[in-house]
């Protein structure tokens, strides 16, 4: 499985044969919206109603 | 391939995501409801902090959400951390099948929080930082940048230094890039709070969430160690079973050829 890719030069290039650019762009779009939502969002009822979760990981900046 | 490293994170992601969402819902919300009713006793300062005056509602629709915030939470950095970039990262990070996942995990922490908590350790609801929200996001972020930084100069370093050198100038290598992380929190802006928390329940909350992190990456890191080494078990053993198969084969074609 690991035999015949050897550096991380040849993930990427196995990664881009696997995936169409537009795969990437959806997945990179729905992850970083995930975490801006559950981190940084500042919008009164997002914010608020994850208060709690956001003390209990640690993340201060709010 | 991709789709199995992809499925191993996730399937990682949401037995952390689990963990962590039952340590909020078990810890986290009691400790933080004690917290504020004891800052309210306290100061008579009303928990109205950077939450202006909107309605937040009755305390257990907070509780489920950040219950699921933990659960989410969970699932992005498994998904994140242990499907894409553990792929993207397995040849370049050192050490043994078991060791690597460990390591990835040890890296996320330090990036997600463990930089972080340099300049700005968490705080308990109470503790108010007098710093804009914006500046605060700002260096968090560069420190979590920084973190990740160093991580990766430490794994260079220490598969740089191990070929040549040898295993204890390699440890020593990988060391040195996390030295700059303080010198860089103390270059950092001062982070002045103003406090109506005992400063005893300040330090117990700190220690529950720094527990709570570190829980999170380790439950993280030990299941995707395992889902690999499942799947590095079962492969083999396939493999290994056609070849038997075959090699009886032939031996019973021989003994029917003499």
């Amino acid at each position: 499985m690991t035999a015949t890719d050897d550096s991380v030069h040849d993930r990427l290039a196995d990664a881009r044969i696997a995936l169409t650019p537009a795969q990437v762009a959806v997945a990179i779009t729905l992850l970083a919206a995930l975490g801006f939502v559950l981190l940084f969002a500042q919008a009164p009822m997002l914010h608020d109603s994850m208060h709690n979760f956001r003390h209990a990981a640690g993340i201060v900046c709010h | 391939m991709l789709t199995r490293h992809l499925r191993r994170g996730l399937q990682a992601g949401a037995a952390g995501g689990l963990a962590f969402g039952l340590f909020v819902a078990l810890l986290g919300n009691p400790l933080l409801r004690y917290v504020e009713t004891v800052e309210s006793f306290e100061g008579g300062h009303s928990h109205a902090h950077a939450h202006g005056g909107s309605a937040v509602g009755p305390e257990t629709v907070g509780s489920i959400a950040s219950v699921a915030g933990g659960v989410v939470f969970g699932v992005l950095l498994g998904t994140v951390a242990f499907g894409a970039l553990y792929y993207l990262l397995e040849p370049a990070i050192p050490g043994a099948n078991g060791t690597r996942s460990y390591l990835l995990g040890a890296s996320g922490f330090l990036t997600v929080s463990g930089a972080p908590w340099l300049l700005f350790p968490p705080q308990p609801p109470g503790v108010e930082a007098v710093l804009a929200t914006d500046v605060r996001v700002r260096w968090y972020l560069g420190m979590a940048l920084a973190g990740a930084l160093a991580c990766g100069l430490a794994g260079l370093a220490y598969t740089r230094l191990r070929a040549r050198r040898g295993r204890l100038p390699a440890v020593f290598g990988a060391a040195l890039p996390f030295c700059v992380l303080p010198i860089l929190a103390a270059l950092g802006p001062a982070a002045p709070i103003s406090s109506s928390v005992p400063a005893a329940l300040a330090y117990v909350f700190r220690m529950v969430t720094v527990v709570g992190q570190v829980g999170l990456w380790f439950v993280l890191a030990s299941t995707h160690a395992w889902l690999l080494r499942r799947d590095r078990i079962g492969e083999p053993e396939s493999t290994d079973a056609d070849s038997t198969d075959r090699t009886t084969f032939a031996d019973t074609y021989r003994v029917l050829d003499r």
